[in-house]
Formats: C-alpha cells, structure tokens, sequence
C-alpha cells in the first residue's frame, strides 16, 4: 500500500516535471529567439524557412552602439540613458506618492475618505490616450514639451491612483503598533517614517519595480511628447521607430539586439526582485 | 515670468491645503501680424534661387526642415549648397530625419512644434490643408514651379482653398510614389513579368514566392481598381470618395479571377508586409514582389545583378489580358503655416524641390523626379526601375484626395480574396464584397 | 440556505452559489448604487443652499475686515494676527486675477461657442503665403477646462477664507489668539497628516489626470472629427449626436454594428481572458509550489522572464512568428513532411485569429498569476493542513477542502481586477493582431479589435475624436460602475481593519 501510493507520487511528480519542462519551454521560447536572432548576421527582417541562424556576429550591437550601418538618426545609448534617468526619477516619485496616498488611505481617518478612495480607483480606468492630447497641450502650456521632464511628469502623475495594493499591505501592519507610538507621543508623522515604512520592504520594492519598469515599455505617450526631438527619445520610441517604414530594412537586426539590451536588465532587476514582488502583491493585492 | 506665475500659483494652492491645478501660460495662436491680402504684383521669379528681396525682413533665420531618414545625408549636403547661395543672410537650419507617412500625423497633433518645411506624400495633401497647417506656394514661384515640373504633380498638388479658389499648395519633389513589380531575374524572365500568371508559374516552379500586401488597402486597392472600380477625387462634401461608373458584372470576374489565381497558386502567392520582399530576396525565397520605389535601393542591394523590374503584370480575364490599376503618388515640400520664417522656409522649399536637388536625389536615391528637364535626363531615361515606374503610372489611380476610411476596407477587400477560406467561385459572395467594400470606403450607412 | 447547509457543499458548490448570489445580488446592488448616488445628489444641492445661508449670516455678523475678505481675500486673518494665512489667501486672489486677465478670460469667453474666427490664408506684399490662425477650438475648450477648474478651486480658498476670517472673529471675541505657524505645521504632521500627504498627489492627479478627463468628456459632446480639425477649421458643440450615432442603426449602421458587435466580443473577451488565466495560472502555479518539486526557483524564472521583456517587442515578436513566413509555420512544417503548412493564424478566419488572441494573452497573462498565486500558497495558514491531516485527510482532500477554497476566497477581488484590465487590455490586440481579421462590416475596426483599440483607431487613425470620446465614456461608466460595485461589497473593503 506504501509502496504503490509512493509510486504514484513518483509517477506524479514525474508527469508534473514533464509539463514544467513543457511549459518552461514554450514560455522562453521567444525570448530564445530573440536572444539567437540578435546575433544574426544573414538576412534582412525575416527568415523564411529555418529557426536558428546560420551566421552569428556581434555586428548588430556594435552597430547599435556605435550608431553605424545606418544614417545618424540613430542614437540608442543617448536614448538607453535617457530612459534610465527618467525611469528613476519617476520611480521615486511614484513610490513616495503611492507610498503617501497609500498610507493616508490605510491609517489615517478623515471625512471623505471613502469617497476619495472610490474615485480613485476608478479615475485609472477612463481609456488614457484619449487623454493624451489635452496632455500635450498642457505641457505645451509649460514649455515642457519634448523634455524628459515631461516624461517623468506623466509617468509619475497618477502613481497616486495605483493605492489598493499597497494600501491592502499597510492594512496588515496591526494597529496596536500605531497606538503605542501615538502613547509614546510620536506624530503620525514619525509614524509613517519610523515605523511603517520599514516594515514596509516588500511593498516598496514591489512599487519600485512596477514603476521603474513603466518607461521602458510605453511607446505612445512618449511619442506624442517627444514629436520629433530624436536626442530626448527613450528606448521604447527609439524601438518603435526602428521598426517604421523607412528604418526597418536597415534597422530590424539593430532593433532585435535593442530589445535584448532592455530586457536582460529589467529581467535581472525581476528575478533579483522576485521575493520581494510576491510578498507585496500578496499581501497587498488579495486579502479577501 | 508666466512660469513662475504658474508654479506660484500651484504653490499657494498646496499651501493653503486645498488639491487642485496650477495654472499655466503660453500664447497659443500666434497669427503672423501682416496680412494684406492685396497681391501686389511680385515679378515671378525663373530659377529656383531667387532675389534677396523675397526675404524681406528675414534674417538670422531658423529652420528645420524633416527629411526621411535615408535622405538626411543628401539634404545636410543641399542644404550647405543653399548657404552659399544666400551667403548674405544667416540661416541656421537642422535636418531632422522623419518618415514621410508620419509627417502629416505630427503636423496635425502640433503644427508649432513641427518643421518648417518638410516632405510628405500626396495623399496626406487634404488633411493637411483641411487643418490649415500648410502655406501654399508663394505666388511669383507658381508659375516657376509649375512649368517646370510635371502636369499631374501640380494638378494633384492644387486643391480649392476657403475661397473656392484652385492654389498650389506644396512643391513637387517626386514623380515615382508608387509600386511595382520586382524580381529575380534568374527565376522571372522578362516575358514572365508581362502576366501575373507567368510570373506566378515561374515562381512556383522555381519553390519561390511571390509576395503582395494584400492587406494593406495602399496595395489592395490594386484589386478593386483593376476590377474597374477606379477613384475620381472627393464628391462636393470634401470627405466622401467618388468612384467612377464602372461594370460591376465585369469587376466581379476579374475579383474572381484573381481569387482563383490566388487560390491556385496557394504557397507562392504570400501576403505579406513589403518588408519581406527585400527580406526574401536576400534569402533566396522570394522570386518576385509587388513592392514601392522607397524600397528600391535595399532590392537592388539584396539582388544585385539579379535586379529586375517591370510595371505591375497583366491578369487574364475570360481570355483578355487586364493591366493591373495601381494607386499612385508624388511626394512633395510643404512649408508651414506656422513657420516664424515664412519667406525663408518658402525660398528653402522652392530651392530644395529645383532642377538640382532633384537631380541630386535621383543620383544618390533613384528618386523618380517631377522636373521636366531631370525627366529627360539619361539617368532617367535609362533606368530600369523609374521606367517601370513610369510605365505604372501610366495605369494608375492619383493618390490624392483619399478619404481616410479609403484604406482599411480596401485591406480587407485584399485579405478576404486571399483568405484560405475564400471561396473563387461564388460569385454573389464576391459582387456583395465589392459593394460592401465600395460601399464603406464611402462611409455609407 | 443555512450556514449548515453551506457548510456541507463542496467548494465549487460553494463558488457557484457564492456566483449565483453574486449575480443575484446586482439589481440590488446597482439600485443601492443608483440611490447612492441620488442620495449625494440630493444632500450637494442642500448644502449649496445652506451654504448660501451661511454666507449671508456671516456676512451680517462679521465686523469690518470679515466684511471685507469678502471682497478682498484674507483681510479678515490678516487684521486678526494670522498673517500668513491671510497673505496665502491674498495670493491666490492676486495670481488669479492675473491668471484671468492675462490667460484665462481670452479662452474662457469663447467657450460656449468654441470659437468663431475662422483661419484665413493670404499673400502678403512679396507675394508670400501668410496664414492668420483664427480661434483654435481644442485650445478653447481645453483652456476654459483649465480656467473652470481653477475658478472652482479659488472659489473653494475664498469660501473658507471668509469662514476663516469669522473663525477667528469669534475667537478673539472668546478672548483666543490665533494658532502660531509653528502650531499649525506641527498639525499638519500629526492631525490633520492626511492633508500633506494627499495634496501633492492629488495637484499631480488633478492636473494631469481628471483636467484631461473632463476635456475628453467634453469632446464627445463636439464635432471634433476629421471635418473639423483646428487650426484650421472650427468645431463647436454638438448635443449628444456622437452617442445618437453609435446605437443609430438607420443613418449610420456601419458604426452602430461596429459598437453593437465590439461591445460583444470585448465582454466575451474579457471573460474567457480572465478565467483562462486564473484557472491556468493557478494550475501552473500549484504544480510549481507541490510539495517535492525541486527546482521552484527556476521554473518560476522561466515565466517571469516572459513579464521582463517589454510587451511591445514581445507581442511585436508573436506577431511575426505567426506570419505565415514565420517561425510556427516553419516549425509545424517539420510535422508536414517539409512543407509549410501556410497557416494564416491573425487575418484569415475569425475564431482562429480569437483562439490565437486568447492564447497568446495566456502567455502573457500566466506569469502573472503564477506569482501572485505563488505568494498565496506560501501563505495558506499551515494549521489548518495540520488539522487537517490529523483528521485523517489523504492530499485529494486537503486539496479540495483547504488549498482551493482558500485560493479562490482570497483571490476573487484580483479577478475583478483581471477583468476589468482585459476590457482595457490594449497591447494584446494592438500590437499581435492589430484588430485583423479585417471586415467589411465595421467602422474602422477589425474581428478581434476590443473597444479600446477601435477608439485608439478612431483617434490616432481617423481622426473621429468626439465619437471615440464617447465610446470612452462609455466604457468607463460600465468598468467604473462594475469596480464600484464589487469593490464596495468586498470583504477588504466592508472590514478593514480585520487584521489589523
């Protein structure tokens, strides 16, 4: 009886690994081609009748570095850095506000609050590019238009919006805590900062990734603000362009190998991340 | 100091505790001052460099100027040759590279921020002027501009203005905004490329492909205009596209006609992106394609020797051979309506569309040109591609005053004839097609 | 049914009646809303009246300087020794005035008619085109947005500047003297601590998200379209014609159908997107997190590396594998002898080009839930599996009893979540399918396009802004009214403080 229920546990497991492997497989698969593809030194965009290239080279990245094999429109590590600069900022400027709106909504009370929490959530939900013109104008309004400045404005704007998760996870920090302090006579103040915030690793470091990882991403918006101001493009547009009309047929191997000098950082970042994401989203995002 | 007003404000409004908007500031239409309206008689002008008197007051004049990405190089280069023409003034000019398709939707989002003179294709001409974001061309160039350059770029560059007038609204750069057919010419003989069925049959002997974009309503349109049901401009309405009369028992057939083809010869004929057509030539699996003269330098590159090229094949209908009916275009130089230099940009327009750089163009580029005289060119004259080109365009609907819900029923027109699930012989499924097609493009209903 | 009775079914009993009663409970709920909604109606409206009463009241008691910070902001705190309260209360007035006569009266006065002067174009004495822009309607209607928004807020500082002013009447009449700045700061810290830390996300919202959203409201109620595009042309308002002309199915069919067939599609999508995701990412995640599975780190890696790669290029890179020049045709050609097999998997047939949506999105999607599950398998109170085995419950019950009833209670509110982001899921369909199967019924739309992408189509391609405004609103009322509903009958929401 022992035997047989620990082979069917063997003959289980076995099956499971054997999905796993499966399904790992066809999860990187693209990013397999990807990778393999950037290094392809035959062919222009496509390839039409064999998976793996024949002819490997590095040329694709050094071109993207060094902006040959092309025009001088091109300029991808002006534009990587440009992201990174503008990922940052916005990053901390989205995590304070969230972590502020968050900990406002979670601890302290106040007339309305209900209300407001309501409309926040739902402003997120009005379809944004819509939006993006009366954007523009008003940045244009500031003279902003076309600055990574603006860039980090709207990506950081309505960071106020993305509550519930980190919300849900200051919820789960008992309030005996809070009480004792405000007894000790600390502030709310001194609360936020000395108590709540470090215990707050996970949903912090949860905030930073998502909102670090925005800018690498968004390709319309960012359009709209930079026009044509080449020098102030992130990597998204500068991708996005790469693959237009007029680039493509010089500009689709450089775009492969572009996209794996953005993925493999942000891929670092989540698996170094991983734990601290699971934890925040946990917490934060499904007490029932 | 509106700024500082604007970020003051904002200031106070946190302070005093309440959540709320910062104003802000900025003059938003900046109208040019002088308008005399008047046309006092400016002498024409008979080059395309003209008198410093056209400046005006202009001087330390800025520009930028929008090229396609493959054409920066030259324009810098042209641009440095009209300097030293104008060596009294100073200019400061920036070339900034940008594709001509998305030229309109940037000077529609925000014609301040844009170039001031900036090439575009013709079928973006209506919008542009609709948004009044376009200057026409000044009045002593008209006359220049237009007897030097090709009857069917002026006619298809001049629109009614507010006034009802007809005006010639931007300088013609090209002759050649069009496609035909490329091929392999060691798979596709010269004979092969005059039928579509020729071609086809070379191709699959060969196990090579022969690629159209059927899906995109630029190419699929082919389809429908060969089929009879050509364009003829806009109805009154300004928006709605007009067709011309055309048999519709006879338009079905030849629709027919090409899903059969299609059908028959499933495996090489492939519906796919332009972009694969340099793509499979470089591989070796494609033997012939349907794709524009911007992609013809990177065809020649990737054939070489192979190079061939031809107007678009005939199609058999019931044992008549049909010319296939492409769309058409010319490209050509706007200036701005909002440039704070409107002379300038007007003078670098009429110089960069002349004799010259249009030459320079053809040379470095194979741009088809609209000059007169560089049509007469033996570089021309000569070249393979701008004949076929020419000879396209011979059989060709004019891309210029193009409804913008034109393209996307005309795609699906081409996606469902090639669809596997098409089915060649109903021909009452075919004619409801049509009608619908034709019938969406005009926005009826 | 009894507590008892509940008690006794197994946990996809209890889901469904869970469901069922969900389901039920909507009528219910959305009159609650409804009356809700009224209610606040209702007590906005009595309390501008009481507001006005207030303000005569004020006004006939109040000594000079209270009288007077009704003309001029912040006399009254000024003349009671809170000078820096009344010096912020007479900035703003100050800067808005100027705001009004240099900026905000130009636009504001033309907003009923969005304008008038047309865009002319001439020749100047060289012979020079010379365009003079007339009014631009968009900046009109943004601008007076702007200004609106702005004289509401002024209006709020002004109204609480004169209850300021009598606040502080009285007090001296009680004999108190003003608070202190330092005091007031420290308030701010500590009492009245959700004011500093809401007000500078809410000026960011403010600004960049609710200004934009008024306006775009706005547009649906205009005939911004391809007609009529400023600078060039004027556009002025028109009523409620873009909404008439989505559910018109005499004058304007093609667009109703569109409306009609895409509102369809987009709820099944979300739908199926949804639940194939849970059920999938929740399979794939217990297989994962199975006691005696080595290895959990890399296979979670494996999926996470799809979530790393930015959608664009990934989609972007589906997209062409799925061509039929592209790497799953050439894959399945190994099946086919060698021949390729020529598949047309995004513009051929319907459903195929749905089935591939739908499978594609779970590549997407299931990374996601994976970690999300991860999170609250780890997480499942370990006694309650203590109790259970020494009950005597084999894995197969401890299963079904313990680890799926806990799952789905604790994640129900992230599935509304899930599916409320699938309405709004627009990369999967831009970028893979880009709305293909193209159509001859539809406006602007193909067979897989969702209402998101056909209002991207309508803005970015043709150029029909008020009738996309209008689908906008439209979808944001059903997403808002369903987020509201579900989120205010939840448990996170009804307590709290449970753990806390």
């Amino acid at each position: 009886m022992i035997k047989s229920y620990k082979l069917r546990r063997h003959v289980a497991n076995g099956l499971i690994y054997l999905i796993l492997a499966i399904l790992g497989i066809i999860w990187i698969s693209p990013f397999v081609y990807l990778v393999m593809h950037s290094f392809r030194a035959e062919g222009l965009i496509a390839v039409d009748d064999y998976l793996i290239p024949h002819e490997w080279t590095l040329q694709n990245y050094i071109d993207l570095f060094t902006g040959a094999g092309g025009n001088a429109s091109i300029n991808f590590p002006r534009w990587f850095l440009n992201t990174f600069v503008v990922a940052i900022f916005s990053c901390i400027i989205s995590t304070v506000s969230v972590l502020m709106v968050s900990y406002a909504f979670s601890r302290l009370r106040f007339k309305s609050r209900k209300k407001f929490m309501n409309v926040g959530m739902i402003l997120g939900m009005f379809p944004g590019f819509m939006t993006m013109i009366a954007i523009y104008y008003l940045l244009k309004a500031m003279n902003l238009t076309g600055t990574l400045v603006a860039l980090v404005i709207c990506y950081s704007c309505g960071a106020g919006l993305g509550f519930q998760i980190s919300k849900g996870f200051f919820d789960t920090i008992p309030r005996a805590l809070d009480e004792a302090a405000t007894i000790d006579g600390a502030t709310k103040n001194q609360i936020f900062w000395k108590i709540i915030l470090p215990m707050s690793k996970p949903i912090v470091v949860y905030t930073v990734l998502t909102s670090f990882i925005g800018p690498w991403t968004d390709f319309i918006l960012a359009k709209i603000i930079m026009g044509d101001n080449l020098d102030n493009y992130t990597v998204a547009i500068g991708l996005q362009k790469m693959l237009s009309n007029d680039f493509i047929n010089t500009y689709y191997k450089q775009f492969l190998a572009g996209s794996v000098v953005v993925a493999v950082p942000i891929t670092l970042l989540f698996l170094k991340m991983q734990k601290y994401y699971v934890e925040g989203v946990t917490a934060g995002g499904v007490k029932g | 100091m509106k700024k500082i007003l604007a970020i003051l404000m904002a200031g106070v409004l946190t302070a005093t505790a309440f959540a709320g908007c910062g104003g802000e500031t900025s003059n938003a239409s900046s109208g040019s001052s002088s308008n005399s309206g008047s046309s006092s008689n400016a002498t024409g002008v008979n080059s395309s460099t003209v008198d410093y008197a056209y400046f005006g007051e202009e001087d330390n004049v800025k520009l930028k100027v929008w090229a396609p990405d493959a054409a920066v190089n030259l324009v810098k280069k042209q641009i440095e040759e009209f300097k030293k023409t104008y060596s009294e003034k100073t200019f400061d000019i920036t070339v900034v590279a940008q594709g001509e398709s998305d030229a309109a939707t940037q000077m529609l989002n925000d014609a301040s921020a844009a170039a001031d003179v900036f090439s575009f294709p013709s079928d973006q001409l209506n919008k542009l002027v609709d948004a009044g974001v376009i200057a026409p061309v000044a009045k002593g160039f008209k006359d220049y501009v237009t007897s030097e350059n090709s009857e069917d770029t002026i006619k298809a560059g001049t629109l009614k203005n507010s006034d009802g007038e007809d005006t010639l609204y931007a300088y013609p750069e090209t002759n050649d905004n069009g496609y035909y057919m490329v091929y392999d010419n060691t798979v596709v003989t010269e004979e092969d490329a005059k039928t579509l069925e020729g071609t086809l049959a070379a191709c699959k002997k060969a196990g090579k492909k022969f690629i159209f974009d059927a899906g995109d309503g630029f190419y699929a349109c082919t389809f429908a205009f060969t089929a009879g049901a050509k364009i003829d401009g806009l109805e009154d309405d300004g928006i709605t596209q007009k067709f011309v009369e055309y048999d519709e028992d006879e338009a079905v057939k030849t629709l027919q006609a090409f899903a059969k083809l299609i059908k028959e010869y499933k495996g090489t004929f492939t519906s796919l992106n332009v972009k694969n057509v340099a793509s499979g030539f470089k591989n070796g699996t494609c033997g012939a394609g349907i794709d524009g003269s911007w992609d013809t330098k990177v065809n020649q590159d990737s054939l070489g020797d192979k190079f061939g090229a031809a107007k678009l094949p005939t199609i058999n209908v019931d044992g008549e051979d049909k010319q296939l009916i492409s769309m058409f275009g010319y490209k050509y130089i706007g200036v701005n309506g909002s440039s704070k230099y409107p002379n300038s940009a007007q003078i670098l327009a009429l110089y960069l569309s002349g004799e010259e750089c249009q030459k320079q163009r053809t040379e470095e580029l194979g741009w088809g040109p609209s000059n007169l005289n560089v049509q007469k060119d033996k570089i021309v004259t000569e070249s393979a591609v701008l004949n076929a080109i020419k000879d396209q365009s011979q059989n060709s609907c004019t891309q210029v005053n193009i409804a913008s819900t034109f393209w996307t029923p005309m795609g699906n027109l081409g996606n469902k004839l090639v669809a596997d699930e098409w089915n060649p012989d109903d021909a009452d499924a075919t004619r409801k097609l049509l009608k619908d097609t034709i019938a969406n493009v005009r926005d009826e209903g | 049914m009894t507590y008892v009775e509940y008690k006794q079914l197994n946990p996809f009993q209890r889901f469904a009646h869970n469901f069922k009663k969900f389901i039920l409970n909507i009528p219910h709920a959305l009159a609650k809303f409804f009356k809700a909604i009224g209610h606040a109606i209702v007590r906005f409206f009595t309390g501008i009246g009481k507001g006005f009463k207030n303000y005569g009241v004020t006004f006939v008691k109040g000594d000079w300087a209270t009288k007077l910070s009704y003309l001029i902001f912040g006399i009254g705190d000024i003349h009671k020794g809170k000078y820096y309260k009344g010096i912020l209360f007479f900035l703003t007035e100050v800067l808005y005035a100027l705001y009004m006569i240099f900026f905000g009266w130009t636009y504001l006065q033309k907003f009923n008619t969005l304008g008038t002067v047309a865009t002319t174009q001439g020749f100047n004495e060289l012979g020079m085109p010379v365009t003079v822009y007339g009014d631009n309607s968009m900046l009109i209607l943004l601008y007076s947005v702007l200004s609106i928004v702005i004289t509401i807020l002024v209006f709020a500082v002004y109204i609480s500047n004169i209850k300021d002013a009598y606040r502080h009447q009285v007090m001296r009449a009680e004999g108190k003297k003003p608070t202190s700045l330092k005091h007031d700061v420290k308030e701010f810290l500590d009492g009245k601590y959700h004011i500093t830390l809401l007000s500078f996300p809410t000026l960011m919202i403010g600004i960049f998200n609710i200004m934009p959203m008024i306006f775009m409201i706005l547009i649906a109620f205009t005939s911004y379209d391809q007609q009529h595009l400023p600078p060039g042309t004027l556009f002025t308002w028109v009523g409620f014609d873009n909404f008439a002309s989505l559910f018109n199915f005499v004058d304007s069919a093609t667009k109703a159908t569109t409306f009609i067939e895409l509102t369809k599609w987009t709820l099944i999508w979300a739908v199926v997107a949804t639940f194939t995701n849970y059920i999938l990412g929740m399979v794939v995640a217990l297989m994962i997190n199975k006691k005696g599975i080595k290895f959990k780190a890399l296979w979670r890696t494996l999926f996470v590396i799809a979530i790393a790669v930015p959608q664009f290029v990934s989609l972007l890179l589906m997209n062409q594998m799925l061509q039929t020049n592209g790497a799953i045709n050439i894959i399945l050609s190994y099946f086919n002898g060698g021949v390729n097999p020529q598949i047309q998997f995004l513009n051929s047939s319907t459903l195929m080009a749905r089935m591939t949506v739908i499978i594609v999105n779970l590549w997407v999607g299931i990374p996601y839930t994976i970690l999300s599950m991860s999170g609250i398998l780890m997480n499942i109170p370990e006694d309650l599996y203590e109790s259970a085995r020494i009950d005597g419950a084999g894995p197969v019950k401890t299963f079904t009893k313990i680890t799926l009833p806990y799952m789905i209670f604790v994640t129900t509110p992230q599935l509304i979540t899930q599916f409320v982001g699938n309405i709004n899921n627009f990369n999967v369909i831009y970028l893979l399918t880009g709305g293909g199967p193209s159509t001859e019924q539809f406006y602007q739309a193909g067979r897989t396009d969702i209402l998101v992408t056909w209002l991207f189509n309508l803005t970015m391609g043709s150029q029909d802004y008020g009738l996309a405004a209008a689908i906008g609103i439209l979808v944001f009322i059903v997403c808002a009214t369903l987020s509201l509903l579900i989120y205010n009958n939840s448990k996170s929401m009804k307590d709290e403080e449970a753990f806390s």
